[in-house]
Parts: structure tokens; sequence; C-alpha cells
């Protein structure tokens, strides 16, 4: 007997890496879904039990989550109903499981499940429907290579931003930063997922080279008050750029403040 | 020699080949360790009738086989799921000797 698994490059869009956690006590099936999702340039983070996701989350962001149903201490069901009614979250949520019931699929979706594959899964179809649910955890905010914001145009490709039609100067990892942020406007982002999407998985960076590089974003594109953005600390756990109301900024003449 | 080459023939023709990509060679090689060392756990499980156990390891090879390649040993996992639930054991003997057939046949080209 002959088989052969024909590994496709699955299309992703571009500049734009999920952060996933997985919930699955089956070591070879995260080690699958874990190298599925580094193959597709996405970062993944494997959990055993359900309680240590949980602690994960209240200090950590993630894109989306995919929870396995049986596992040790709190089940899949337990942890998509912490998830949604303690901490609050809208984090979309993928239910990845062997259970195959009518039943047990309605169950998950009522607790708030954004989707439902069961096991085993189809690696290019895991993808299409993780980067689905995180496209719309993003509330249809911007994707594509160009980015057009307020007074901001991103383009992806030659890696230049440019403020009411001026040039900012910015370093590669200035650039990735602002990126990162503009495509999250509104989404509070964990300290580890800004290390992790800006500077890769294994890079040592400390809290205050982090900042320091914040900082500067936020003085060279204007992101405060003045011009109607926020881009705020959050204590112990990591930063949101906020768009204000836009009647409420002032009129943006100011460019000798920025840039 | 005959008899050997008559062997040899037999276990060439029961050859399982599947094609890999070699990024998988890593947790390829894992998984089929690991599934391995479960053959003599199953086996002791069945003689301690420990259904839960064996409908737990048929639950988790049913869920990973098939993604790694092994479309097989998906099937196998889900028969030893649903045996176990039926507490058989007479079948679950029968599908453990047949998940140490595909293991022992198995042979993954990575590339």
């Amino acid at each position: 007997m002959y088989t052969a698994l024909q590994i496709e490059t699955p299309r992703t869009i571009p500049n734009t890496k999920m952060r996933v956690a997985i919930l699955e006590d089956d070591l070879s099936q995260t080690e699958l879904l874990s190298h599925w999702l580094q193959l597709a340039g996405h970062h993944a983070h494997a959990f055993e039990q359900g309680a240590q996701l949980l602690r994960s989350l209240e200090r950590e962001s993630f894109d989306v989550l995919v929870l396995d149903w049986n596992v040790p201490d709190l089940n899949g069901i337990e942890v998509l109903k912490r998830v949604r009614s303690r901490l609050h979250s809208a984090i979309p949520v993928l239910f990845v499981t062997g259970r195959n019931r009518e039943d047990d699929v309605v169950m998950a979706l009522r607790e708030g499940a954004d989707d439902y594959m069961v096991k085993p899964v189809r690696r290019l179809e895991l993808l299409a429907r993780l980067e689905a649910l995180a496209r719309r955890g993003r509330h249809g905010q911007q994707q594509a290579d160009v980015i057009e914001l307020d007074v901001f145009k991103v383009d992806c490709q030659t890696r230049t931003v440019l403020r009411n039609g001026k040039a900012v100067d910015l370093t590669a990892k200035d650039f990735d930063l602002s990126v990162l942020f503009l495509r999250n406007v509104g989404r509070l982002l964990s300290r580890g997922h800004i290390r992790e999407t800006v500077w890769g998985p294994n890079a040592v960076v400390t809290s205050r080279t982090l900042d320091t590089h914040v900082s500067r974003i936020r003085n060279k594109l204007g992101l405060t008050p003045d011009y109607g953005w926020r881009l705020a600390a959050v204590y112990r756990y990591g930063y949101r750029l906020e768009q204000l109301d836009p009647s409420a900024a002032r009129p943006r003449d100011g460019e000798s403040k920025a840039a | 020699m005959v008899q050997a080459e008559g062997k040899e023939a037999a276990a060439e023709r029961s050859r399982i080949v599947v094609c890999l990509d070699k990024d998988l060679e890593p947790i390829v090689t894992r998984f089929l360790g690991r599934k391995r060392g479960e053959l003599p756990v199953l086996r002791d499980a069945v003689q301690a009738r420990d259904f839960e156990k064996i409908r737990r390891l048929g639950h988790d090879l049913k869920g990973a086989g098939e993604g790694f390649g092994f479309a097989d040993l998906s099937a196998i996992g889900a028969q030893l799921e649903r045996r176990a639930h039926a507490r058989d054991g007479k079948a679950i003997t029968e599908q453990i000797e047949a998940m140490e057939a595909y293991l022992a046949a198995v042979e993954v080209r990575f590339s």
C-alpha cells in the first residue's frame, strides 16, 4: 500500500500572524497542530490543562483559542464558560474535539464557541477556519497589505508609513510595532503578544526595550490625545491603541509635534 | 531458503509505504514511537478490563492518526473506542493486533 500526504502551502493573509492558544492533552495532537500553525507562520501556545490556560489568559492576549473537550481538570466547555463569563472575553473560540454528536456541537456553540471541528481535522481546513475566526475577531479591521486609517497610510509591501501624506521615519521594529497596533485598534495586547509578533518567539526583549519602542512610535506617529489617539499602557499587562472621538480631537495642524 | 524468500516476499507485499514531507519527520517519528509504546499498555488494559483507558487511547489515536498521514490508525482508534464502550475484550484484542501489524508494516519515506 502506498500513501502520499501532500503538503500544500496555504494562502495566508500577509503580515497577519496569529497567536493561537491550544488546549489539548494529547501530546501527539498538540505537536501536530503546533507544527501546522508554525508552518503557516503563526505562533502556537499549548496548554494541557484548562486551569493553566485560564491563568495565562489573565496576563496574555491571543487571537484565537483552540479547545479540546476532554482534558484533565476543567474540560473545554468549562473553560469556554469561564472565558465568556468571568474573563468577559469575546476572543474567537474553535472547538477541535473527537466528540461528534449533534448535541455536543450544539452545546459548544450555545456556550459561545464560534466554530466546531471533529477530529481528525484536515490541515488546510483548520488553518482556513482559524484565519476566518481571527479576521472576524478583528471586527473587520484592515488586514490588507495597505492600511488606511485616519491620517495614516501604511504599505506593508514597501514598509512605509505616511502620516498626512508625509513619510514617517521608522526603524524596522518600529514599523512592525506600528502595524501591529494599527491592525488592532481598541484591542488590549499583552506584552508577550507584542514581543512575539514584533521580535519573534525566541527573542529576549526586556520590558524597558519594549516600552522604549512604544514610546518612540507614540511620538513619531502622534498617537496622543492631541491628534485623536491614545496609546495607553495597561499596568502589568500590555498596551492598547485607541482612536478617540474624532470630534474631540484638535485640528491636525501640528505636524511639528509629531514625526 | 525457499521458505526465507517466501517470508521476505510476504513482508514486501504487506509493507505499507507512506510518503510525508521532510519537515514532519521529527513529530511523525515521535508519534509512531508513542503508539508502539502504547501497545503493551493496551494489552495490559484488556487484561485488567480497564475499558476507560482503552477508550481514551483509542480516542486519541482516532483524533491524531489521520492528521499525521495514517488514516488506517485513525480507523483502528475509532474501533478501539467503540469496542471499549461495548466492553468487548475479544474485539479490542483484534484491534490491538491490527494496530501492531500496521505499525510493523508501515514504512515512512520523508522527502
